[in-house]
Formats: structure tokens, C-alpha cells, sequence
């Protein structure tokens, strides 16, 4: 294996304007601007081998998109040094293009009034894709999803779900080493997100692409990704395999249950009978932080039947969000 | 990767092109009424300048024939622009709303990659009347049919068309630097409504503005005196050709530069 993507203390400002309140103080940025700088992006380096999944997690606003931005070209780094492929994506936009495949915050690429089929040819014929090639692409998707019904069908007719799996199949169309994947299983239901996220694993196999995935999803990381990369306020946080993760925070389990009387004074009751757990109240739940290495959620719940008349309860799992929430107040390693 | 070429660009272009008709003709009460609207609008033009001379019969030693020569030539002109650059009109919006950065992906020119998206066909309705106009004045006013006299008027129609051309790809470029700039590029193409008429009619500071600031004289003013009035061109006619291909690539470079300034809004 050879590393595809080379990241080396980046770092990517951007300078915004410090807006006054009010229009007097609109009209004092007339005339003198003051502006101060962002860290977008704050040392970030990271290597990528080529066939990779890696996922590329954080929170709105953590830097994710504009490191991708510098990935592929549209950003300049403001220092540090990105090599793609051996390739300085921002000098060499359109040669670095040629080698990367993107879908891009739910902003379709394809062309709009268009059967699918057309756009394909189209990009074939920016990509310089060959007949061989082109007809061996079709054959693989074909034997991957049914595209039949989607490649005679003008995109602005198509659901959501079937204009993301379009925008995947263009993304991979010219049999690029990367494949940037933004938010692809936002908004989707759950059928067509395991569709869309079988796809993209079928194609990194077959076709050894690297693909860079963001998502809020756990689901999505779960699926497809052995790598996962997080940041937070242009910061890297964690940069790991995920079974590393999980056997950080994946042990944690949330145990909501529902109970008659004031809820805060029995949270307060059921702390002290469960010293290893975080137990804290809302107004409709009681939540029990469970950590399941040191005590197993059904003898919490069992040991909470004793006590208590549970009226009804929930389960879940530790989210994105709280993984990384928990990466960042706690730190890993 | 084999090499890009000019015939690679060529042959993208009428792809791209093709999928931009197919794409208008698939609205087809959008595509009828705007064929309408624009035939209206040439009419409309016209019957404005028809009635200015029916009470003017010349000025400032213009004739109507004259004046409708200039009308003819500024409308075959600004075919180019109106045809293949509509797609500056979308640029704020597309800037705006975060869509441009789509067509940073591509392994083509950017510039071309955006341009070539869509191709105004109501732009061709506009070249048969200017055409028409043109060919009019040229009869009436006698003018001699000649092979030098033909290649003279489609180098200077070349040329205005770069101009202005390049007038819009400059005021376009202005929303990669400043938020609202539609007013911009709504000015830059108000003033090539007075492309038509000769810069003399003028006061000097609005000759002067149109010749050196916002070069509207050259889109028909000063090509039309090599045909029109041979004996008296000043050198800025013959200089235009020049001053169209400098302006052009100038403003080609100050849109790139615009376009790599872009950051594209998060999502």
C-alpha cells in the first residue's frame, strides 16, 4: 500500500469581518473595516493509504469541509502542505480533478434537466474516459444497484435518495483514486441509506478507491469505515481505528426509563444505588449512563425493577455527537 | 490523460451545449414565451428608434440610414455575449448560494466549464434582426460589396463583440469581491444600450466616460467608421481590434482570479 493522500500541519485561516450591532455600527463598517482571523483548519496532518475508508467526523462548523475544500483544490492551505497522489491539489487544480470524484454537501453535480445516461456521457467525455472503460463502469454498476430505472430518468424528477445514489455512481463514473463523500445518507430512509452505503463499499473494493467520508451518521461509520479521523474547531482530535473508539465510548449506554413521582429526587436515589453510572433527569426521563464493562445494562434494569415501577424505558447508544463531545472533554489516548 | 486541445474543447462545448437545448426544450411553455418576449423586445427597440427619426430626420450629421446601420451592427454584436455568456447572469447567484464550487471538480477550464453550461438561443432571434437591420442600412446607404469591405465588417463585429464581452465577464467577476454586485453588472449592461448611437451626440465627459471608462464607443461607434466614414477614422478605430483582444483576456484573467478567491460557503 502507498500513501494516496498527504497531509502535513496544514493550517487554514480565513479573515472575517467584525460586524457592529445596529446601523450606526453598519454604517462605522462602511468606512473602517475591522476584521479579525479565523482558524478554520489548526495543524492538521494525516496520512490516507490508497483504498482506504477513512471517516472524517466532527461537529457543524469543526473544519470538515474546508479541509476537504483543500483536498480538492478550491482552497489554497494558508501553511503546511498537501500532496494528493503526489500532486499539490491547489496548483494543480484540474490535473488533480482528473483523479478525484465528489459529492458535495447534497449540491447535485449532474446536470439538472438530464437523463442520467446523458450526464454519464457527458462526463465521459470530460473524464477522457474510454469505451472500454465506460462500458465496464455501466456493467459493474449494473451488477451493483439497479440503475435501469434511474438512467433514463431526468434528475430533477428523481427522489433525493435516488439523485444521491446518481451523484455516487458519477463520482466513481471516471475510476478516480479518491472519492470525496459529503454527508451522502443525509435526509435518506433507511433502505436507501443501507443501499447507498453497500455501494460505496462494493465499489471500494472492487475498484481499491479511497473515499473520505463525512457524515453525522454512526451508522455510516459503523458500515463502512476502519479509520476514523475527528476534529473539533479546526483541531484534531482523534485520528485511530475505530474498534480503538470503541472500546473507549462504545461501552457506553444510555438507559432511559420512565417513573411515577418528582424524577429529580429519585435520579438523585438511584446515583447513590448505582455509583458507577451518571444518572441525571429531564422532565420526562430518568437517564442512566451505563458503562457496560463495568456493569451490564439488563442487571441495571433488573436491579431498577426492584425499586422501581418502570411505567416504560428506552436504550441507546452512544452518538457521534457524544463520542466526540466525550473526545473532547475528556481527550483519548 | 491524454492532452486537452482546442478540438477536445470544442467537442465538450457542443456536448455541453447540446444538453443545455435539450434541457430549455424540455420546458416548453418556458422556451415559446421567451421567444415571444424576445421578439417583442427587438420590436419594441426598433419602433422606439423608428420614431426618433420619423421626427429627427438626422443627428448631430447622421443620417437615419446611417443611425441604423450603427443599430444593425451593435445588435449582431452583442449576439456573442447575449449566446454564449448568459451564464454570467447566474454567477452572483451561484456564488451566493454556494452551487459554484460544483464546477471547481471538473478537470476543465473553469471559465469554460462555466460558460459553456448554458447557451442563450433567444440570442439568435436578435442576430437574424440585427442581421436584417444591417444588411437594410448596408443597401440603402450604397455601400459597395466588396471582399475587403465584408472582411472589414467581421473583423470589427469580432471585435465589438469582445468588447463586450469583456465587459461583462469584469462586472460579473465583481461578486467573487463584493457581496450584492448585481448593480454592477446591471449597469455595465445598461450602458450598451447607448452602444448604438454615434459617441458624438454626446456631451465630451460621456465621451470620454464611453470611450476610456466603460468602452461602449467601441461595440459600434468606432468599427462603424471604417465602413461608414472611411476618410475620417481616428486611430482608435484601427487600434480596436487590439483593445478588444487585451480587454478580453484581462477580464478573462480577473474572472479566474475572482473564481480562485472563492471559498464557497460551508455545508
Amino acid at each position: 500500500m502507498s500513501a494516496i493522500i498527504e497531509i502535513k500541519n496544514v493550517t487554514k485561516e480565513f479573515k472575517v469581518l467584525n460586524r457592529r450591532e445596529g446601523l450606526k455600527g453598519s454604517l462605522r463598517d462602511l468606512f473602517s473595516r475591522d476584521y479579525k482571523t479565523v482558524r478554520a483548519v489548526d495543524n492538521i496532518s494525516m496520512t490516507i493509504e490508497q483504498g482506504e475508508i477513512v471517516g472524517y467526523l466532527g461537529p457543524n462548523g469543526a473544519g470538515k469541509s474546508t479541509t476537504i475544500k483543500m483536498m480538492t483544490g478550491v482552497l489554497e492551505p494558508t501553511s503546511g502542505e498537501i500532496l494528493i497522489g503526489g500532486v499539490v491539489p491547489y496548483q494543480n487544480r484540474t490535473k488533480n480533478a482528473q483523479e478525484i470524484g465528489v459529492v458535495f454537501g447534497q449540491r447535485s453535480q449532474l446536470w439538472w434537466a438530464l437523463p442520467l445516461i446523458e450526464s454519464f456521457r457527458i462526463l465521459k467525455d470530460i473524464y477522457q474516459i474510454t469505451d472500454a472503460d465506460y462500458e465496464g463502469m455501466l456493467k459493474l454498476y449494473r451488477s451493483l444497484v439497479d440503475i435501469e430505472p434511474l438512467l433514463h430518468k431526468p434528475v430533477r424528477q428523481m427522489s433525493l435518495g435516488q439523485r444521491t445514489l446518481s451523484d455516487i455512481l458519477a463520482a466513481f463514473l471516471h475510476n478516480p483514486k479518491i472519492v470525496f463523500l459529503d454527508e451522502p445518507t443525509i435526509g435518506l430512509d433507511v433502505s436507501m441509506k443501507a443501499k447507498i452505503r453497500t455501494l460505496i463499499h462494493a465499489l471500494n473494493r472492487e475498484k481499491h478507491t479511497t473515499v473520505i467520508l463525512t457524515t453525522h451518521d454512526m451508522g455510516d461509520v459503523d458500515a463502512l469505515c476502519q479509520r476514523i479521523v475527528i476534529i473539533d474547531k479546526g483541531k484534531m482530535l482523534y485520528d485511530n481505528d475505530i474498534e480503538h473508539l470503541k472500546g473507549f465510548f462504545g461501552a457506553y449506554r444510555t438507559l432511559k426509563i420512565r417513573v411515577d413521582g418528582d424524577l429529580k429526587a429519585q435520579a438523585e436515589e438511584i446515583g447513590k444505588a448505582l455509583p458507577d453510572c451518571a444518572v441525571s433527569a429531564d422532565e420526562d426521563w430518568i437517564s442512566v449512563l451505563v458503562n457496560e464493562e463495568k456493569q451490564k445494562v439488563m442487571d441495571v434494569l433488573a436491579q431498577l425493577q426492584k425499586t422501581h415501577r418502570i411505567r416504560d424505558m428506552q436504550l441507546e447508544e452512544i452518538s457521534t455527537e457524544e463520542v466526540i463531545k466525550k473526545i473532547y472533554e475528556e481527550g483519548v489516548q | 490523460m491524454k492532452k486537452k486541445n482546442l478540438r477536445f474543447y470544442i467537442r465538450i462545448y457542443f456536448k455541453i451545449l447540446a444538453q443545455d437545448l435539450k434541457s430549455k426544450m424540455s420546458y416548453r411553455a418556458d422556451f415559446i414565451i421567451s421567444t415571444i418576449g424576445m421578439i417583442l423586445t427587438n420590436v419594441s427597440g426598433f419602433i422606439g428608434f423608428w420614431i426618433l427619426f420619423r421626427n429627427f430626420p438626422s443627428i448631430n450629421g447622421w443620417s437615419y440610414h446611417e443611425m441604423l446601420f450603427l443599430y444593425g451592427f451593435s445588435l449582431v454584436a452583442l449576439t456573442p455575449v447575449q449566446c454564449f455568456f448568459d451564464n454570467n447572469w447566474n454567477l452572483r447567484g451561484n456564488v451566493y448560494s454556494g452551487d459554484f464550487i460544483k464546477y471547481c471538480f471538473r478537470p476543465i477550464n473553469l471559465f469554460f466549464y462555466y460558460q459553456s453550461e448554458v447557451f442563450d438561443i433567444k440570442g439568435l432571434g436578435q442576430l437574424a434582426f440585427g442581421l436584417g437591420t444591417l444588411i437594410y442600412a448596408w443597401i440603402k446607404l450604397g455601400l459597395a460589396v466588396t471582399p475587403l469591405m465584408l472582411l472589414k465588417t467581421l473583423v470589427f463585429l469580432l471585435t465589438a463583440s469582445l468588447i463586450m464581452i469583456a465587459m461583462q465577464n469584469a462586472a460579473a467577476a465583481a461578486c467573487f469581491w463584493i457581496e450584492n454586485s448585481f448593480y454592477v453588472l446591471d449597469l455595465a449592461m445598461r450602458f450598451k444600450e447607448y452602444a448604438k448611437y454615434p459617441v458624438t451626440i454626446f456631451s465630451p465627459v460621456f465621451r470620454f466616460i464611453f470611450t476610456f471608462i466603460f468602452p461602449i464607443a467601441f461595440i459600434a461607434y468606432y468599427p462603424s467608421l471604417v465602413i461608414l466614414r472611411p476618410d475620417e477614422v481616428p486611430v482608435l478605430s484601427w487600434l480596436s481590434p487590439v483593445i478588444g483582444i487585451v480587454f478580453f483576456y484581462v477580464s478573462y484573467k480577473i474572472w479566474m482570479r475572482g473564481a480562485t478567491r472563492y471559498s464557497g460557503t460551508g455545508s
